[in-house]
């Protein structure tokens, strides 16, 4: 009994570690981004009693990007920062896994053979993002959590089809947690009052999309437009896919930029297409917005290579949905449930904030910070 | 001696005949069906930078559809150039910015391209491994070297301002990108070699029947392992200008390219059962591709219709191939009929 009380306060107190590791700006250590590898660890007491809970053991996990990419490393690197700090306080030993779909990101056939195989490899829990149905990963959740292995779902889009958290506590899904943020209010729709903001109200805009039928092109596209409605003097004229990449970002955006020469926004659903319109700018021979003139162009990721271009005045704004605080957040959660038996939320949201010339230099300081730090798993 | 004048009905005759046989009339159809719809259904398609911009995004599919044109020729088939394409952007990049001079990049690039060119040809007339799979073998080994080189993370920071023009992000003159002479210049070359060269004639020779090419003498296994040499240059060129244009290379830069590029020299005339196949028509089905997109994008189409419209272009395209064929044996027949006549 003594026991349990013992490692119950512990828990507290690590959740009081956990959220003063949580600093606004940071989503960090107090040392910042668990750069330096100098993690708070609570009181002596406290960290004993983890340590013991703990146990040295070793928990075997696997990562399943739906590709490898910038974005992705990003996630990664913050998640290795938070997993070195626990395993310099408390002991606990990491076995880490990743396997990102190389070919078929969109439609996450390879993801579920990933999945499969972290299952019959006795994994204890495996980190998803992928682009396979709902259904189809919800179901391999469910085998999976019968043979034993917990999931948890990062940057996904399971606001789309799940239901009500308040009607059923799982809210349908086999997930552990779910660790990202929603698409539609945290990304489409502020990129949208963003531009609103920027032109007050006014104005056409042009889209560059991923592919359609995207979980993420849908949710981002509906909160943009919710935004968007919300001023008659705004009007999207124009929208095209760009495959989620610069080169058909750039295409695209020249086609339309063709049809409409007048517009006053480019909104890219990602950072890559952004960045491609915002050549297609330069090659039209059109001027970037420079606070009182020229096209807007916002994006949405939050990459060390996008912030380069904001400075420049070559990217307006981004939607940097944190990367950063999302591989540290899917941590902190894994090691809350699998070590301390905690019972997590199955949504856990982490904020967003929209980067331009005015903050770029704490956003950027912030993911350099975290790409500098000691994790290396 | 002088040839007999011919009647001007013959003149009219011959060129229809020549015009039927020729392996690109079907892409030469369908691009003037598109420009003409275009034309007239969207005022903007001629306006602007519209055309230039086409040209533009056709460059890379471009070139490596001309070295996917004599993989096909000679009765092969391609898998590895999206990859191998996106392996040499990376080593370009990588190399630039280990300090070299771009010259110095860019040959890395193109020995890279070579060397993945030639052991696909090695693998597949020294090994016996069937194309298919040794060039689907070669895709994943590129593919995975850059994804375990970049750790997934793009590379960035090697844009100099001679590579924004390299890329065709500035022009060289008038309208005219590097990209665009390249691609001219490539076109011309390798179009030479295949109409005027032993190389060329033996590369259709190899493609039409390897046994009875053998047999007269022609080195079937060197001349495959050239095609598939010619490829990887292509796809090495392809790299150096697609990294330059997109200012980053991504691991997955490669992802989807040897679909396009098989596409676009199958629309413009190639056989997928060799011995079939121009330069011309390899260009003309970038453009042709790139035109698809071009007005989906104009008329402000979902993008979902993309594939279906390439894939109606494809199979337009075999048609209008099938056609050709046809067109051709009755005209060979018919000459032949001529002459037999003539001789009796």
């Amino acid at each position: 009994m003594r026991r349990a009380i013992a490692l119950g306060s512990s828990a507290a107190a690590l959740l009081l570690v956990l959220a003063a590791c949580s600093t606004v700006g940071g989503g960090s250590t107090p040392s910042g981004n668990g750069a330096s590898g100098s993690a708070s660890c609570g009181s002596e007491d406290q960290q004993a009693a983890i340590t013991e809970a703990v146990a040295g053991r070793t928990l075997k996990v696997g990562f399943t990007p739906p590709i490898l990419s910038e974005f992705y490393t990003q996630v990664e690197k913050a998640a290795f920062n938070r997993m070195y700090e626990l395993e310099e306080c408390f002991g606990i030993k990491w076995e880490w896994s990743r396997q990102g779909a190389l070919n078929d990101a969109h439609s996450g056939v390879e993801a579920v053979g990933i999945v499969e195989n972290f299952i019959s490899n006795d994994f204890d829990a495996v980190f998803v993002s992928s682009a396979a149905p709902h259904a189809t990963m919800q179901e391999i959740y469910k085998a999976g959590s019968e043979a034993g292995v917990d999931f948890y779902q990062f940057n996904s889009t399971e606001e789309l089809e799940n239901p009500s958290q308040a009607d059923d506590p799982t809210a349908g899904l086999y997930t552990i947690s779910n660790i990202g943020y929603d698409d539609r209010w945290q990304s489409g729709y502020i990129a949208g009052q963003y531009l609103a903001g920027v032109l007050q109200g006014e104005g056409q805009i042009i889209q560059i999309l991923g592919p359609s039928g995207s979980d993420w092109t849908k949710l981002r596209q509906q909160g943009f437009e919710a935004a968007i409605s919300e001023y008659p003097g705004m009007t999207i004229v124009g929208s095209a896919d760009g495959g989620y990449v610069r080169d058909k970002g750039l295409t695209a955006a020249q086609d339309l930029l063709t049809k409409f020469p007048d517009i006053a926004a480019i909104y890219g659903e990602n950072e890559d297409m952004a960045l491609g319109a915002s050549q297609a700018i330069d090659l039209a021979g059109l001027k970037h917005w420079d606070g009182t003139e020229g096209i807007v162009t916002i994006g949405a990721d939050g990459l060390i290579s996008g912030m380069e271009s904001i400075r420049q005045g070559k990217l307006t704004a981004t939607v940097d949905v944190n990367s950063v605080d999302m591989g540290r957040t899917m941590i902190d959660t894994l090691f809350e449930h699998e070590i301390l038996g905690m019972t997590v939320a199955q949504f856990i949201r982490i904020p967003t904030v929209v980067v331009d010339q005015t903050n770029v230099d704490w956003a950027e300081a912030k993911i350099a910070a975290s790409q500098a730090g000691p994790g290396k798993y | 001696m002088a040839s007999k004048p011919q009647s001007v009905g013959q003149v009219m005759r011959n060129a229809w005949e020549r015009l039927l046989v020729d392996p690109t009339l079907g892409v030469i159809s369908l691009l003037l069906i598109f420009a003409l719809i275009a034309a007239f259904a969207l005022p903007v398609f001629f306006g602007g930078n519209n055309i230039y911009n086409l040209v533009g995004a056709s460059i890379t599919v471009m070139i490596l559809s001309i070295g996917m044109t004599v993989v096909l020729i000679s009765g092969g088939i391609d898998l590895s150039v999206g990859a191998v394409m996106a392996l040499c952007a990376g080593v370009a990049a990588t190399v630039i910015k280990m300090g070299a001079p771009l010259i110095v990049a860019f040959i890395a690039a193109i020995i890279v391209g070579i060397a993945a060119g030639l052991l696909n040809g090695l693998f597949i007339t020294r090994v016996g491994l069937p194309d298919f799979i040794a060039t689907l073998a070669m895709m994943g080994f590129a593919s995975g070297l850059l994804y375990i080189a970049t750790q997934g993370v793009p590379i960035i920071g090697y844009m100099t301002g001679e590579y924004y023009m390299i890329g065709g992000l500035q022009p060289l003159f008038g309208p005219v990108t590097f990209p665009i002479l390249v691609a001219i210049v490539l076109a011309l070359v390798v179009g030479w070699v295949l109409a005027r060269t032993r190389l060329g004639a033996h590369f259709f020779a190899a493609g039409s029947n390897a046994v009875a090419a053998r047999q007269s003498g022609v080195p079937v296994r060197w001349v495959k392992t050239q095609a598939y040499v010619l490829s990887g240059t292509c796809a090495a060129i392809a790299g150096i200008i697609l990294a330059g244009r997109n200012n980053n290379v991504p691991a997955d830069l490669g992802t989807g390219y040897e679909i396009q590029a098989i596409s676009a020299a199958i629309i413009g005339g190639a056989s997928l059962m060799g011995g079939r196949g121009r330069v011309l028509g390899a260009v003309l089905g970038a453009l042709t591709l790139a035109l698809a997109i071009n007005i989906i994008n104009l008329a402000g189409v979902p993008s979902s219709y993309q594939k279906i419209v390439i894939g109606v272009i494809l199979i337009l395209a075999v048609i209008a191939n099938y056609l050709s064929e046809l067109a051709r044996g009755a005209t060979v027949r018919r000459k032949a009929k001529r002459l037999s006549s003539i001789a009796a």
